[in-house]
């Protein structure tokens, strides 16, 4: 999975999601379309998506370890894999590539890479969607740009979002509205992540581009990485002052949050995830820590708490056997890292 | 500066109600009384405020009431998605539906992201991307400024030169088309005093919000 892989700044940032729409001349809007449509649509997109190394799998005929496989790596929603709507989905070779069909548009290509890498994450999807727009004739104004059945999109078809753990940030007053207002100036927002249940997901933030039309793909990628870079510069420095100022709780949460990640025998997402950021908050700046743990491995079982294809499956009903199922996970992650620490 | 309400850059006059920036005509559809000028009515603990309505309404107010409940009903011809489907759910049904309601979108887009012209890449294109360095900003513009100066010389003097009559329109129309990041304050400046001179607003608007925010940076 590509969440398993090392990335940059991983401190603070989880993952980097890039996603280019496009839809093709001639047909509907995936929203407007007959089934009879969709089909052809997505008989024409497999055939141009021939060359390009990919692997065509329907959602009607996946068996539920593949759609468990897929919405765990943020590929797909649980209602694109369940809703039976002539509905597939193209697995890239690179990790962390894949196309969604007939989803909210015709194409949506995703690109994801762990911690804060833009770039390549933009050129594989780009290299994609270049392929596709040579292949089909793809939905296109000169003076609109791509056009998307959601009016958000309509330009570039582009949106860049990060995946960010801001606890620091979150903890120290005034530093979120700081951080929102930088972020406007490059045309992005930063929002809290709420859970289906509606439940917040305590310093966990995504950071989205908005702008599709005024500016070029190289400007949003541009406007990007100043935008993670700053936030990665004020999160950390958040994290330092409060250590300095609170040493005393910051060690007290640090230590409780780890005893009961390695220990605790059922564990809800929410409390994972809090659990999760105060260990952010004391990683790296408490001295002579005991407590072996790795930033890849902190986003690791952050991914794993967030995406879990079960807990989607009950439909939000807290259920002991997942919670059980969870705990061990984590567990398991956290002996193996103090093994090798 | 633009509108909060109808997204249009807002040029000369502006006026916030409860907090929200909004343009003259905007302002006068909120019905605030008399916004630009000092009101006889709130003078007068507003004896007269109702004849100030209904002066608003039959001006504008009024008039786009009507027009909008017209508009509702239009259908797209190809799809049949509605202009309320398009306004509450953010989405249309096929491409035609852009000719259609092509309005009302370009009003969408402009009260979110502030722009309407396409500036990205055309079909099968490859965009040049650049790696950001994570040197001082400093260092990076001041770099930029010295690896630019061939080029942004022939932008610049002119500039400087805005008496000369002749050159006025070509000046502006350059500084149009250029992107603003690349001239400097001074520049910048007198380009504002220029385009306000030629009554060209909407530009030194423009101008004066990127001097604005240069000011905000430092």
């Amino acid at each position: 999975m590509w969440y398993e892989k090392a990335g940059k700044d991983t401190d603070v940032v989880l993952s980097t999601q890039v996603t280019i729409m496009r839809n093709i001349k001639g047909f509907q809007f995936p929203s407007r379309m007959s089934d009879a449509d969709r089909e052809n649509a997505m008989g024409m997109m497999r055939q141009a998506s021939g060359n390009m190394g990919f692997n065509f799998i329907r959602c009607d005929e996946m068996d539920e370890s593949a759609k468990e496989d897929l919405f765990n790596q943020y590929f797909c929603k649980y209602g694109f894999l369940n809703d039976n709507k002539k509905t597939a989905f193209l697995l890239g070779r690179e990790d962390g590539l894949g196309v969604t069909l007939n989803d909210k548009e015709h194409m949506a290509i995703l690109s994801f890479t762990s911690g804060d890498d833009v770039v390549s994450a933009y050129k594989s999807a780009e290299s994609v969607a270049e392929k596709f727009e040579k292949e089909m004739e793809i939905a296109y104004s000169d003076k609109m740009g791509f056009l998307t059945s959601d009016i958000r999109y309509v330009g570039t078809g582009l949106q860049i979002s990060f995946l960010a753990a801001l606890p620091g940030i979150e903890k120290t007053a005034g530093a979120l509205a700081i951080l929102s207002k930088r972020a406007e100036k490059y045309d992005w927002i930063i929002k809290p992540i709420l859970q289906a249940d509606g439940n917040k997901e305590n310093g966990m933030y995504e950071l989205t581009s908005v702008a599709t039309l005024g500016v070029s793909e190289s400007e949003v990628v541009e406007h990007a990485q100043k935008v993670i870079a700053d936030t990665v510069k004020l999160e950390r420095s958040c994290r330092v002052n409060i250590y300095k100022k609170k040493s005393a709780i910051i060690e007290d949460q640090f230590y409780r949050s780890y005893a009961l990640l390695k220990y605790a025998r059922r564990m809800e997402i929410v409390e994972a995830i809090s659990l999760l950021n105060w260990i952010r908050l004391g990683r790296g700046q408490i001295r002579d820590c005991d407590a072996a743990l790795d930033w890849d491995n902190i986003n690791l079982i952050t991914h794993r708490v967030r995406r879990d294809y079960k807990a989607a499956d009950s439909r939000g009903k807290r259920s002991p056997s997942i919670a059980s199922d969870r705990a061990a996970g984590i567990r398991k992650i956290l002996n193996e890292d103090s093994e090798r620490g | 500066m633009r509108c909060e309400r109808c997204g249009a850059p807002i040029v000369n006059k502006f006026i916030r109600v409860n907090g929200v920036l909004l343009c003259e005509k905007c302002a006068r559809d909120f019905n605030v009384e008399d916004p630009f000028r000092g009101s006889m009515a709130t003078l007068l603990n507003q004896p007269f405020s109702v004849l100030g309505e209904i002066t608003n309404a039959l001006m504008t107010g009024g008039n786009e009431l009507d027009f909008a409940n017209a508009n509702t009903k239009i259908r797209c011809p190809k799809c049949g998605t509605t202009l309320k489907d398009v306004e509450t759910n953010g989405t249309v049904g096929c491409i035609e539906c852009y000719n259609t309601f092509n309005e009302t979108i370009l009003k969408d887009i402009l009260k979110r992201q502030g722009a309407g012209d396409y500036r990205g890449r055309k079909p099968g294109e490859t965009a040049e991307i650049k790696a950001v360095s994570e040197k001082p900003e400093g260092e990076v513009k001041a770099k930029k400024a010295a690896s630019k100066t061939p080029a942004s010389t022939e932008e610049k003097t002119p500039a400087k030169k805005a008496p000369e009559k002749k050159d006025k329109t070509d000046i502006l129309e350059k500084i149009k088309k250029a992107d603003l990041g690349t001239i400097d304050d001074s520049d910048l400046e007198e380009a504002m005093k220029l385009a306000a001179k030629n009554e060209d607003y909407d530009l030194a608007a423009r101008l004066r919000d990127e001097l604005k925010s240069r000011k905000g940076e430092n």
